[in-house]
């Protein structure tokens, strides 16, 4: 081999390395680049997918908290127009009650006799309002009548006054003590309160379906 | 074949000039994958700090506030419903009630 042949050869093999070493760095810069674009990609998908459960999830919650809240306050708004029926009907029986009138001392006997049916024995005790003492003593006979009637024995009565001030009905007691039955207003209002309220609702809001 | 101690110095500097030439290949390879990590790095860098992240959150959070706004609607009209259904059927609630009250079995 010349020296002009070996110079050659030298030239071309700095080359050819230059030319490979340049090459496998240009490759290995554009495999990196390729797989950081893919895990770029990747990376922004699954980005987006956790994301957008994220805010579904987050937009669910929210709505849901709304819902609730709303449903709250709906039931709320209910329950006070239900209330507000229970007051009225309330004052009206007081009303009813302090008139004192016809349809009241009616009422009067039918509340004893309905707690006298309800009772055993025959001696009872009928306790009302000190208001009420001289309306259900006008009824008295008629009333003892009607209860004998309905026990098929001759019952006897004896009125009592309440110590306690209450809207107006009686209680009935037998003699001995041993049975009691609560015919107040009150207890009359706590009782349909407790049965009504199903019934309030209906009529109240009608139809309609929440 | 005979060679001259000056053609001799010759080669051996080409032989130098060529391993000069083969050390700043690898250098400028080695600057290109570094520059290649280096814009790696930065695209997925880009990734987290995407402005569109932001721009999901805003938009859900608009959707969000437009749902909460139709529901509060809608239970507004449904209140406003109930209302008059309320107000006209009171009387009769309040007699049933009474009526109730009143009511003796014997």
């Amino acid at each position: 081999m010349s020296l002009l042949e070996l110079r050659t050869e030298i030239e071309r093999r700095t080359q050819e390395e230059v030319s490979k070493i340049i090459e496998e760095g240009k490759r290995e810069a554009e495999k990196i680049s390729a797989e950081a674009q893919a895990k770029a990609r990747a990376l922004r998908d699954e980005r987006v997918k956790a994301l957008a459960r994220e805010l579904d999830e987050q937009e669910r919650a929210e709505l849901a908290t709304t819902r609730m809240d709303l449903k709250g306050k709906l039931l709320e708004f209910k329950f006070e127009w239900c209330k507000r029926v229970f007051e009225e009907a309330e004052k009206r029986v007081s009303q009813i009650a302090k008139g004192g009138g016809q349809e009241y001392r009616e009422l009067l006997s039918k509340l004893t006799l309905e707690g006298i049916s309800r009772l055993r024995g025959s001696q009872f005790v009928v306790e009302v309002n000190p208001r009420d003492v001289e309306a259900i003593r006008k009824n008295l006979k008629a009333i003892q009548q009607k209860a004998s009637k309905i026990k098929n024995k001759e019952v006897a009565l004896r009125i009592g006054s309440l110590s306690a001030t209450t809207l107006g009905g009686i209680i009935v007691t037998t003699e001995d003590r041993t049975q009691s039955y609560n015919n107040t207003l009150e207890a009359r209002i706590s009782a349909a309160t407790r049965n009504l309220v199903g019934e309030t609702y209906r009529i109240l809001f009608g139809e309609m379906k929440e | 074949m005979s060679v001259d101690v000056k053609e001799l110095q010759e080669l051996i500097e080409q032989e130098k000039s060529a391993e000069e030439k083969a050390r700043a290949a690898r250098q400028e390879a080695q600057n290109a994958v570094q520059a290649a990590r280096e814009k790696a790095e930065s695209v997925i860098r880009e990734v987290e700090s995407d402005p569109r992240w932001e721009e999901m959150r805003r938009t859900r959070k608009a959707q969000i506030a437009r749902g909460r706004a139709e529901l509060e609607e809608e239970h507004k009209r449904k209140i406003a419903l109930l209302e008059k259904t309320a107000q006209r059927n009171f009387e009769k609630a309040v007699a049933g009630v009474v009526k109730e009250i009143l009511r003796v079995e014997t």
